[in-house]
């Protein structure tokens, strides 16, 4: 099993890592989470890249998504693939781009191992630090935050960090249809709606050139709020 | 006087446009009949607008030009959103089918 720590002894744990274009990072970001949990399923998002080949050298199961549907949608086929095919207890969900440290998810799993919760939520503003943090991204994720409260009802710190960990029940329950990055507040209204217990747990994000670039433009945030104005309209 | 020969013009095209369509075969005899009806309509009103201000007087509106433009947004809005609907259900569907062959053909080293 995953680590020695009880009582995630006995819990099979899978990190599901969505990429697009992530050939030059993705090794890194396997090797990390892989010491941590019980298989690395990484899904290649219509990379045009080495990413699956990547990923596959380096020991994670790829599932191919044959044309690029979106984040949401890699993640939530990853979760699936663990939760029917590996019989996971745990989904963890990670990113491919290095940003975060694998070393923390046993202090993600632990809640939903000790039964304290069944969906994990990790915060860049709860101590731990975001390191090279821009001002402007500061604010984005701030506003981002108040704009899920305001919509979901769901109070949390953080509404669209990636690093998160699911119970089986959870994962049963959450069903992501948002296939962009507005799955991050889906899930949060899933949360709210389903009456599942979470709690949130400090994390540590870092910002390189790299990663900032790829990342939410003020574009991309505004997109991501009609997303989920336009989910909230249609259903 | 230019807008409603223009109005007459665009739905005889239309309704060419419709038959065409169905000796094609690319529509069927139901909406081919649909659309056609559609636009004599429009002539109608193009030729009678007088008819329309009867109309917009019985429901409250002033004139018939001003009926025909409420219910024009009403039916844009309403076709917008079925639109938008149907917009996600089918990338939803697409969705579904990538996960489907993704997850049946998983790949390990």
């Amino acid at each position: 099993m995953a680590f020695s720590q009880s009582p995630c002894l006995y819990m099979r744990i899978v990190a599901v890592i969505p990429a697009h274009n992530e050939g030059a990072r993705i090794a890194a970001a396997i090797a990390d989470a892989r010491q941590f949990v019980d298989h690395v399923v990484v899904v290649d998002d219509g990379s045009t890249d080495e990413t699956a080949v990547v990923a596959k050298s380096s020991g994670a199961i790829v599932l191919r998504h044959i044309i690029n549907r979106g984040q949401g949608a890699a993640i939530q086929t990853g979760t699936d693939y663990a939760v029917k095919t590996l019989v996971a207890d745990v989904i963890v969900h990670f990113d491919a781009d290095g940003q975060m440290r694998g070393n923390e998810i046993p202090a993600m799993v632990a809640p939903i191992a000790s039964g304290e919760a069944d969906v994990v939520l990790g915060s860049r503003f709860l101590g731990k630090d975001a390191l090279n943090m821009p001002f402007v991204r500061k604010i984005m994720i701030r506003l981002g935050t108040l704009f899920t409260i305001l919509l979901s009802g769901i109070r949390v710190t953080d509404t669209h960090n990636g690093f998160r960990a699911l119970s089986r029940k959870a994962a049963a329950e959450i069903r992501i249809t948002l296939d962009g990055m507005a799955h991050a507040s889906e899930i949060l209204d899933l949360v709210k709606t389903r009456r599942l217990r979470y709690v949130e747990r400090p994390v540590t994000i870092s910002y390189s050139m790299d990663t900032l670039h790829k990342g939410q433009s003020t574009v991309k945030a505004m997109m991501t709020a009609k997303e989920i104005i336009k989910k909230k309209i249609v259903g | 006087m230019v807008f409603k020969i223009f109005l007459i013009v665009f739905s005889l095209y239309a309704i060419a446009r419709a038959r065409r369509q169905y000796h094609r075969r690319e529509a069927s005899w139901y909406w081919a009949v649909v659309w056609s009806f559609m636009w004599l309509f429009v002539i109608a009103v193009a030729l009678m607008p007088q008819v329309t201000d009867v109309v917009a007087n019985a429901v409250g509106v002033g004139r018939g030009a001003d009926l025909f433009v409420y219910l024009a947004v009403i039916f844009l809005l309403y076709a917008t959103y079925r639109s938008m609907v149907h917009q996600q259900k089918m990338s939803e569907d697409i969705t579904e089918l990538v996960r489907k062959i993704a997850v049946d053909r998983p790949e390990r080293s």
